[in-house]
């Protein structure tokens, strides 16, 4: 009787501890969450991030999965809207049960999540948003990759600074009055305070705008010839366009996005061969063996719609794999964040540098690659390798 | 059956309802609201939160450009004032919720009376335009007064709590948010019995006519905006407390248009019509997302590259369609429908 009892209440207990595993894990799978952008003008990043979750969780479960369970990614759309981002994540919490999330949309975006991301001690790979509001202050669930904006525009300016030999320098910023335009303007500011340039004007505008003549008209009579340029993707090309009309000689610094083809098309008219500083890389032998997997796992309008958003993502679903499979079959929430804060020099097959989260601010992938684009052939060459900033 | 609508007091002319299938309906509804979030999943109640926040706003705009006749593209600046005054006084200086929450309603209908002025010179289009200005105005201020508002940082809000309850989440939400729909929804309705509520509507029918009858058109208009924003306000702060973050991304202008289509399609100038215009406008993609799901494999890559453009899609035809076939809005098809039933089995 007394062996009976002993046997119930063993079963008993192994029952409540498969009864407390986290959401989202089954024997045969683990769903993955993925908040983004894939309706509106910034779709386009969404798209990219979406295919590179799909590319990677294609490739892992080809090789068995995590320890035997299949990783399936839910998508939810937010269209870069953070009242949306947050009822897309309780949705993927709440209805879809997910264990982990990988892809979190725009910086608004993450932080209006931030709250039941922390509530649920989801881990989180933040793929497309390295803001430093996301990882200052560090969330114990939240692992970021990318450089800062920052360290972007202060590692472009260097290089000008000691590479391009602009002959007397006049530094100037034009950047969005918001949170990730403050990061560019953080960058430029520690440039030419180290550099002791001259600070010849500093301008802001509002996201969304679309005529630039008064602000570049005003960069010209401040002498500007080093412009950081914080505009994105039409915003850039219009800020560009103009400063072609005023016959400006500058040389540009650039966000990373201008390295994306829709961006390149709409820049390099303007002719200026602009320098972006990006964390991924942009072509090589690693970019080729990438887009040959990428047409084995997805259909051509998703090869199409790959840009750097892709490899990133791609690259955070690898990371968030290996450190599942860290915690062997006793998979939790928990135990992934234990083991992604361990993860050191992850290979992620050459798309980014090594990602490495065993850092205070659990932030990876902060070393940078300065590229230039030449305006004729829309090609960008490498101008440096990996830098640390 | 009815044959008509016979009043013989004053009394019953100023009543919400002469009917008591009306008020059972209306007991029964509130019956299922309270109970709703025992019967449905966590989810669901968000969806229901978020609803019933736009139906606030929306009966707060209502009583502007429906029964006032002013057009309002300012609602984003006051949801935001409203947000942020709460957010503000939470986490920076402390306040409790149940004192920041109206002290929100009440930032915004102070603002509101700056936006008011230009309103009694301007109406129509030119209204509009002004009150977008609005809009911008906020957003450049709390971009730009970093010192009181965190710029483009945005704040978190959290710690909303009385008795030991949080009110930012789950059921204590719903029902915080719940009961002042029920407040907002009754003293709206009895507004538009008062004198107030007619002199909005003779300003909306003619301002000229109003005037000649007597109704100072500076001190009801103004009326009108301080009642719409501060309700509008108190929308604002509970989207704080939900979302639990507050950034000027949060207000974006789109807001402003979603908010005045929610009225157009309910019917405009009705309360009803402001109601279900916004829990249509709220559970409309969930519709269109749970009906895609049906026929499409989420893994597929039709999913992932065409599927949201569609439900886009969809969404606008949707609206175009019921504003095509019903130009009175939802009010107009429930009216039918109510008739229709009303007179059966002799309906025509």
């Amino acid at each position: 009787m007394k062996k009976t009892l002993l046997a119930f209440a063993a079963a008993l207990l192994a029952s409540t501890a498969s009864y407390a595993q986290d959401p989202g894990v089954t024997d045969t799978e683990i769903k993955i969450g993925d908040v983004n952008i894939m309706t509106g003008p910034a779709s386009f990043i969404g798209k990219a991030v979406s295919v590179g979750s799909k590319i990677a969780a294609a490739e892992i479960n080809e090789a068995g999965g995590v320890n035997g369970r299949k990783i399936t990614v839910v998508t939810e759309d937010d269209g870069y809207i953070p009242a949306r981002s947050f009822q897309a994540l309780t949705k993927l919490i709440e209805v879809d049960g997910i264990f982990a999330l990988n892809g979190t949309s725009g910086t608004a975006n993450v932080l209006a999540m931030m709250p039941l991301i922390e509530e649920h001690n989801l881990p989180t790979v933040v793929t497309t948003a390295p803001n430093e509001l996301v990882y200052n202050p560090v969330r114990p669930s939240v692992f970021t990759i990318g450089a800062s904006y920052a360290d972007a525009f202060y590692g472009q300016l260097k290089y000008i600074h000691e590479k391009m030999g602009v002959k007397d320098p006049v530094y100037g910023v034009i950047r969005q009055d918001d949170d990730f335009g403050l990061a560019i303007e953080n960058g430029y500011d520690r440039a030419v305070k180290e550099f002791g340039a001259k600070d010849g004007l500093r301008l802001r505008f509002k996201k969304g705008t679309a005529n630039y003549a008064a602000e570049m008209a005003q960069m010209k009579q401040a002498g500007v010839n080093v412009l950081a340029n914080g505009g994105i993707i039409a915003g850039a090309a219009n800020i560009l366009g103009e400063a072609r009309k005023l016959g400006m000689d500058l040389q540009v610094a650039g966000v990373w996005s201008e390295d994306m083809p829709p961006s390149v098309n709409l820049t390099a008219p303007a002719g200026y061969d602009y320098l972006v500083a990006d964390y991924v890389a942009l072509d090589g032998p690693a970019i080729d063996a990438f887009m040959e997997k990428a047409k084995k796992y997805a259909s051509p309008e998703e090869v199409g719609a790959i840009n750097r958003y892709t490899y990133i993502t791609y690259a955070g679903l690898h990371a968030l794999a290996e450190a599942m499979k860290g915690c062997g079959k006793e998979l939790s929430r928990a135990c992934t964040v234990e083991q992604l804060k361990k993860l050191k020099d992850f290979d992620t097959q050459g798309v980014t540098a090594p990602i490495s989260f065993d850092n205070e601010k659990q932030l990876s992938g902060t070393a940078l690659k300065i590229y230039q684009l030449d305006s004729k052939t829309k090609t960008f060459k490498t101008l440096q390798d990996f830098t640390q900033y | 059956m009815r044959t008509g609508n016979f009043k013989e007091t004053a009394g019953q002319l100023v009543a919400l309802s002469d009917s008591k299938v009306v008020w059972g309906w209306a007991a029964a509804l509130l019956v299922l609201m309270v109970a709703a979030p025992f019967l449905i999943g966590n989810y669901q109640v968000t969806l229901m939160v978020s609803a019933m926040i736009a139906v606030i706003g929306a009966v707060g705009l209502n009583m502007l450009t429906g029964t006032t006749g002013l057009i309002s593209l300012g609602q984003a600046g006051f949801l935001a004032v409203g947000a942020y005054t709460n957010a503000i006084l939470m986490m920076d200086y402390g306040w409790p919720f149940w004192l920041s929450m109206p002290a929100g309603g009440v930032a915004a209908a102070i603002i509101s009376i700056f936006v008011g002025v230009p309103s009694l010179r301007l109406k129509g289009l030119y209204l509009a335009i002004t009150t977008l200005a609005f809009s911008f105005i906020i957003n450049h201020i709390i971009l730009y007064a970093e010192g009181l508002t965190h710029g483009p940082n945005g704040i978190f809000v959290s710690n909303a709590k009385l008795f030991g309850i949080d009110f930012q989440r789950g059921k204590a939400l719903y029902y915080l948010t719940l009961g002042i729909v029920v407040i907002t929804v009754f003293a709206a309705l009895n507004i538009q019995r008062t004198r107030i509520g007619r002199a909005w509507m003779a300003i909306r029918d003619h301002d000229i006519a109003a005037r000649v009858m007597g109704i100072d058109l500076v001190r009801y208009k103004l009326l009108a905006f301080v009642v719409s924003s501060f309700i509008v306000g108190i929308a604002g702060a509970l989207i704080s407390l939900q979302i639990r973050f507050v950034n000027i991304d949060v207000f974006a202008l789109i807001l402003s248009i979603e908010a005045l289509a929610i009225i157009i399609l309910g019917g405009l100038g009705s309360i009803a019509g402001a109601i279900l215009g916004a829990i249509f406008l709220s559970f409309l993609p969930e519709a269109i997302r749970l009906f895609f799901g049906l026929f499409a494999d989420p893994n597929s890559s039709f999913y992932t590259t065409y599927v949201y453009e569609i439900r886009g899609i969809a969404y606008g035809v949707v609206i175009v369609a019921i504003l095509r076939l019903k130009p009175e809005g939802l009010i107009g098809l429930w009216r039918d429908i109510r008739k229709y039933w009303s007179n059966w089995p002799l309906a025509y």
